[in-house]
């Protein structure tokens, strides 16, 4: 995660960041208005965007994300859990390029081969997780919104335009981008990646972590399972407090899984 | 279609110093926080009306109406499936309806709906550029405050081009609006390849004349805009952190909860 503090130091992916912020914002505010559960969240075909530009730019992809989804909240109205927003886009635009450099070593994510697209599948599945346990989990803990809610239309919402909608897009942008030396290993040759053993363990404690942030945050919310170890008084709506003291550490397992990658 | 809210009138609020603003912000998500019960955040309601009013923001706040009313309505509704509390007057499987899950459900549509406008407020007189001058005021690094703004800038220029690329193609008989919602979305990939193109030449540009300006020779830059810091904002930080206390010693005493019974 190191590359995501390093590229402040390139202008030219300052100007990428920018750039993948405002395509993502500029997807995204028109579809504003069509809300997929209405105060909840939108369509939001724009979520094509941050894992297109991950494969291209990667660190400054993140940052894009981040950044787009901030100015798309702009449109609508912020709140207190956008800030679980902006860094639950950070980790949907991180997780995409660094998990298939792990997985597919170099291959080219346009590749149509049957392996290639289980790997693509896996590495958005794992993007998608994370930004919805985070938001998901923030909103629940600031007692907003349920995590069974945003936690599952979020998978559902970066998944649909992840598979459908992003492989159509790289398929015509990364040839012309690799040609143009574009992609950020060119623009930020300094870049050094970690040793693999340690790549490969951050990438099994990030799985771990949002999966079982996943299933624990689903079934707290919801009443199905409250653990007999906490007090009575955590065993209420809006599950706030049996949210944070159980999905919380499996949050910070796959936060952590993330830094080691 | 307007992109940003911003509304260019010369209130008192319009001319506080940007961090003001952004601690505003903060302090209004800190006050509706504490409080549960739709009574106690009935005064934060009023105290936005006469601030709407006094701001001249009416036309945000009617632009954005039916996401108000729609954001109130499904989130009661939601609570309603999920705070099973209270004696019920009815109670399904999907829906608990009881005073204490009305209320619990009022109150937080309401939470979220002065949040809702809090940010209506602050976007409605606040500028992009004052609010990145608050960022980098509280500590965020001038180059991601540039980013932020360039993002802001870029926005309507890529939404433009997407525009102009579709009026295109639809003079040459490509037809958007055929066949499904899904097949609808696909339909606009071919415009988004040659936007995305387009900004990744404006790059290198973009990036070469950064440096020739001298970007990022010194990590804090001079800036031609001052916000210096006045009588009028010194009151409006005293009131704003006064508000603060007040609604976290309403929250201290026990009021601002619902009850269940």
């Amino acid at each position: 995660m190191h590359e995501l503090r390093l590229m402040w130091r390139n202008t030219r992916m300052v100007v990428l960041c920018a750039i993948s912020a405002a395509l993502y914002a500029a997807v995204l505010v028109p579809f504003k208005v069509v809300p997929l559960i209405p105060g909840v969240t939108e369509l939001r075909p724009a979520n094509a965007i941050p894992v297109v530009c991950s494969f291209l730019f990667g660190p400054a992809a993140a940052w894009g994300a981040a950044i787009g989804n901030m100015i798309g909240d702009f449109f609508g109205g912020v709140g207190p859990g956008d800030i679980f927003g902006f860094f639950a886009n950070l980790f949907y635009g991180y997780i995409p390029y660094k998990a298939w450099s792990i997985i597919a070593r170099g291959q080219s994510p346009i590749s149509r081969s049957p392996m290639n697209i289980a790997k693509y599948i896996a590495v958005c599945l794992a993007a998608s997780v994370l930004c919805a346990d985070l938001v998901g989990w923030g909103d629940n803990l600031l007692g907003f919104r349920p995590f069974s809610i945003l936690g599952n239309v979020i998978i559902f919402n970066n998944m649909l335009s992840a598979l459908f909608l992003s492989p159509l897009i790289l398929i015509g942008v990364y040839p012309r981008v690799r040609a143009g030396r574009m992609l950020y290993r060119d623009v930020m040759p300094e870049l050094v990646e970690r040793s693999r053993a340690r790549q490969v363990t951050g990438l099994a404690i990030l799985v771990v972590g949002e999966v079982g942030a996943w299933v624990v945050g689903n079934l707290v919310s919801t009443g199905y399972w409250i653990p007999s170890f906490l007090p009575a008084s955590f065993a209420q709506p809006p599950y706030d407090k049996s949210i944070a003291v159980m999905v919380s550490p499996l949050i910070v397992c796959a936060i952590a899984g993330t830094l080691m990658m | 279609m307007p992109i940003y809210l911003y509304l260019d009138n010369s209130s008192v609020v319009h001319r506080l110093n940007p961090t003001v603003k952004v601690f505003a912000l903060f302090i209004m998500f800190w006050s509706v926080y504490w409080v549960d019960h739709p009574l106690a955040l009935l005064p934060l309601g009023l105290l936005m009306v006469a601030m709407a009013q006094l701001t001249g923001s009416w036309p945000n706040f009617y632009r954005l109406r039916w996401l108000f009313i729609l954001l109130i309505f499904f989130t009661t509704l939601a609570w309603m499936v999920f705070y099973r509390k209270g004696p019920a007057l009815i109670n399904t499987r999907i829906i608990h309806l009881s005073r204490a899950s009305l209320m619990f459900g009022l109150g937080r549509g309401l939470k979220l709906a002065e949040l809702l406008a809090t940010s209506v407020l602050f976007l409605s007189t606040t500028k992009v550029e004052e609010f990145t001058a608050g960022l980098q005021r509280l500590g965020v690094p001038y180059r991601v405050g540039f980013a932020i703004t360039l993002s802001f800038r870029l926005v309507p220029l890529f939404i433009d081009s997407a525009l102009t690329v579709v009026q295109a193609q639809s003079l040459r008989g490509y037809e958007f609006n055929r066949g499904g919602p899904l097949e609808r979305v696909k339909r606009y990939v071919p415009v988004v390849i040659p936007v995305f193109m387009g900004a990744l030449r404006k790059a290198n540009n973009m990036a070469m004349a950064l440096e020739a300006r001298g970007f990022g020779i010194s990590a804090v830059p001079t800036s031609y805009i001052d916000y210096p810091i006045d009588t009028r904002d010194r009151v409006a930080f005293a009131a704003l952190t006064g508000l603060g206390v007040v609604y976290f010693l309403i929250y201290y005493m026990g009021y601002g909860a619902i009850s269940v019974n």
